[in-house]
């Protein structure tokens, strides 16, 4: 299991749009992705569970991968935010 | 492979939700926050325990999370959210109320997100409601105890002048001439003031060092302060309510304004003191005034119609009279009573008139109280009208008929015909003050006082009864929804269906295929499958029977999920840069909603203005998962 920590510089936060590019991304792994944002997590591939936590700019979020690809999937995932969020 | 195990958690967790107990998992949350001093509020969702706390010092968040039953908890918008799961959290919060104390007054919150959903006249009209019904066991006994009691001292005269009556009539009545401080501590809790800051206003109302409005004469007037500005009258709101429940509205309003705007280092004197003094003020120069305004034209109105119109202003005012009653103008026609006693005909022909009004109350709100199935609202009913039948009617009106509306305007329209027929044949009284059954004590001609009361109670009831349908609570299943009023009218066309169910399309409008909205993103399926809609109107309905499982912060987006279904229903492209404006969310996360429920509003002039198309994305974001996925208006 390997996690990071990453501050959502994205205006509009992880929405609709990206949240939805987001699962498509981590349906490319075998791995658990796991969203939290302080108290509360989620599995980052339900959408709307992602949606609903409302993660805005500013917001430091601790994403969790977990499973048999988790270090290739760690650092694309890792990558991702960078890029997207 | 991942669907197997959530399948299995899901299995784990329908067992524990079997076992939980209760009252053990509210014991243990509370011993987890502090305990009930320590909660400011307590309300419940469909799935969530929401707790306003003051302390959160005193919160054990990790303990919490690992108390039996509670899934999942997290901080938001000053609430402490546990999640506990459906048809589970509302028996989990009933016993967080008793091992706490916590009052269950709290749920306003919970009805207050209810009320926001309402029109305005709606919440208008429904605000003396749950401002009355709190306090209805204080006035149901005092109205019961106040007939029997006036009655008793008609009917015998020397009781009239023993102690008893003395005694027994202070206690029955202190009710009805404090009636502003139960009104103004029960709507601060409406509103969301302070209750004691409630209380102090409607204290001031009734404060002994005014004059009792009730012995208002037009020789009798009260005195007056001269402030400058402006003059004060010297007299109290004996009996009122509505100028209380608005007092009340502009205190809780300035209290929580002045919160927000206030350090908090200054908060506990400034804001109490700001509070008391702008209150009093608006209350006594504005509201005070316009109400003694309004007084004196329905006063002087009142009479005229009764006077010299004959028949017709008794059947007006038979129509009218309940209606100041809920304004709290009545008390004054004694004055009217007194005038006509002492005058040239020497009979009182108010009061059949009033008599035909209160009576036709008593006789809707019996309808009610025997109509209704829910056993609450019988036990509400039923002391409520015969509370009125002994001429005491703001129990039944406040309590019953009022609330509902539909037996109110019965209730008028047997009053008009009551007073009607009572002027027509010539009643009159030899005194004044008592109205319904102990008006037979007072009347000229008791037959046909008896037939009046039979005719006014007789068309409120029948009225109700034809007219008036209980509102089943929304849990009830609905036996024939086609048959039973559809306030809410599912839409017919589907767009998405699959294995799971069938959505119907949430907004009416032209349908695209998902691949067409102009948008790289939702045209490319990663969001899952769907359609789009290019909007005719501006409200999104609820596409199935479901859950709302999230909502946007900018509001312009929602999901729904239902038998594995998740939808998302997203207004407009890019509108997330618009933050909420030009959209209203009439639900929250949590809300279960029927098809056809209306979801979101929007306005397309907003979006357009803004720069963005305002086609409605309709998804299935686990379309992936789902079989026999078909799309496109059917």
């Amino acid at each position: 299991m390997k996690s990071f920590e990453y501050v959502i510089t994205d205006p509009v936060g992880i929405h609709a749009r990206p949240a939805g590019i987001l699962v498509k991304e981590i349906k490319k792994y075998a791995s658990t992705v796991t969203v939290a944002k302080g108290e509360k997590s989620v599995n980052a591939l339900k959408l709307m569970a992602l949606m609903g936590m409302g993660i805005k700019q500013g917001d430091t979020v601790k994403v969790t991968v977990d499973g048999a690809d988790e270090d290739t999937a760690f650092a694309a995932i890792q990558d991702f935010f960078k890029n997207n969020f | 492979m991942n669907d197997d195990v959530s399948q299995f958690h899901l299995f784990m967790e329908g067992e524990k939700i079997m076992a939980l107990d209760y009252r053990k998992c509210a014991e243990e949350i509370a011993a987890n926050i502090g305990g009930g001093s320590n909660v400011i509020s307590a309300a419940h969702c469909a799935t969530r325990l929401r707790l306003v706390i003051a302390d959160n010092g005193k919160v054990n968040k990790a303990a919490l999370e690992n108390v039996d039953g509670v899934k999942g908890m997290f901080e938001s918008n000053g609430q402490l959210q546990l999640i506990i799961g459906t048809g589970t959290v509302n028996k989990v919060y009933d016993e967080f109320l008793s091992v706490t104390g916590a009052s269950a007054a709290s749920k306003a919150d919970v009805k207050a997100a209810a009320a926001s959903r309402m029109p305005l006249w709606k919440k208008i009209l429904k605000t003396p409601g749950d401002v009355f019904v709190p306090i209805l066991p204080a006035i149901v006994a005092s109205g019961l105890m106040m007939g029997l009691v006036e009655a008793l001292a008609k009917a015998i005269p020397s009781f009239a002048d023993s102690g008893w009556f003395g005694f027994l009539d202070l206690v029955a009545n202190t009710a009805f001439a404090l009636l502003p401080i139960l009104v103004a501590v029960s709507a601060a809790r409406v509103f969301g003031g302070n209750i004691f800051l409630g209380g102090v206003i409607g204290m001031m109302m009734v404060h002994p060092g005014l004059m009792n409005a009730w012995t208002v004469t037009p020789t009798n007037q009260p005195a007056v302060w001269d402030l400058g500005i402006f003059k004060i009258s010297q007299v109290g709101y004996q009996g009122h309510v509505i100028p209380v429940i608005l007092a009340v509205l502009l205190m809780s309003t300035v209290e929580k304004w002045l919160h927000k705007k206030v350090p908090e280092m200054i908060d506990l004197f400034v804001t109490p003191l700001c509070t008391v003094l702008i209150t009093a003020f608006a209350t006594f120069v504005v509201i005070g005034p316009i109400f003694s305004i309004l007084e004196n034209w329905v006063l002087k109105g009142a009479e005229w119609l009764v006077t010299s119109t004959g028949g017709i202003g008794a059947l007006i005012m038979g129509a009218l009279y309940p209606w100041t009653v809920v304004m709290g103008l009545h008390h004054m026609y004694n004055v009217i009573e007194a005038g006509m006693l002492s005058g040239a005909l020497g009979l009182n022909i108010w009061m059949p008139i009033a008599s035909a009004a209160n009576f036709a109350q008593f006789g809707a709100c019996l309808a009610v109280a025997i109509k209704c199935r829910n056993a609450k609202l019988k036990s509400v009913a039923l002391p409520s009208s015969l509370s009125a039948s002994l001429g005491i009617t703001e129990p039944a009106i406040f309590g019953v008929n009022f609330r509902f509306m539909k037996p109110f305007i019965a209730g008028v329209i047997g009053g008009a015909v009551g007073a009607l027929f009572g002027s027509l044949t010539g009643l009159g009284a030899t005194t004044y003050g008592v109205t319904g059954i102990p008006g037979l004590l007072a009347i000229n001609n008791v037959p046909i006082y008896c037939i009046e009361l039979l005719i006014a109670a007789g068309v409120a009831f029948l009225i109700t009864t034809v007219i008036w349908k209980e509102e089943l609570p929304a849990t009830a299943p609905a036996a024939a929804p086609a048959a039973a009023a559809p306030a809410i009218e599912a839409p017919t066309v589907s767009v998405i269906r699959c294995a799971n169910g069938v959505v119907l399309q949430p907004v009416k409008g032209n349908v695209i295929p998902y691949d067409k909205i102009p948008d790289d993103t939702f045209a490319s399926g990663v969001l899952g499958v769907g359609v789009g809609v290019e909007p005719t109107d501006e409200t999104v309905v609820a596409p199935f029977d479901g859950e709302i499982s999230s909502v946007a912060e900018s509001k312009h987006a929602v999901g729904v999920s239902a038998n594995d279904m998740e939808l998302l229903i997203h207004v407009g492209v890019d509108t997330v840069n618009m933050n909420g404006d030009g959209f209203t969310c009439l639900v929250k996360e949590g809300d279960r909603v029927k098809a056809g429920q209306p979801l979101i509003r929007f306005s397309r002039a907003k979006i357009k203005a803004a720069g963005y198309s305002d086609t409605v994305a309709v998804l299935l974001t686990n379309s992936d998962d789902l079989e026999g996925v078909e799309i496109g208006a059917k």
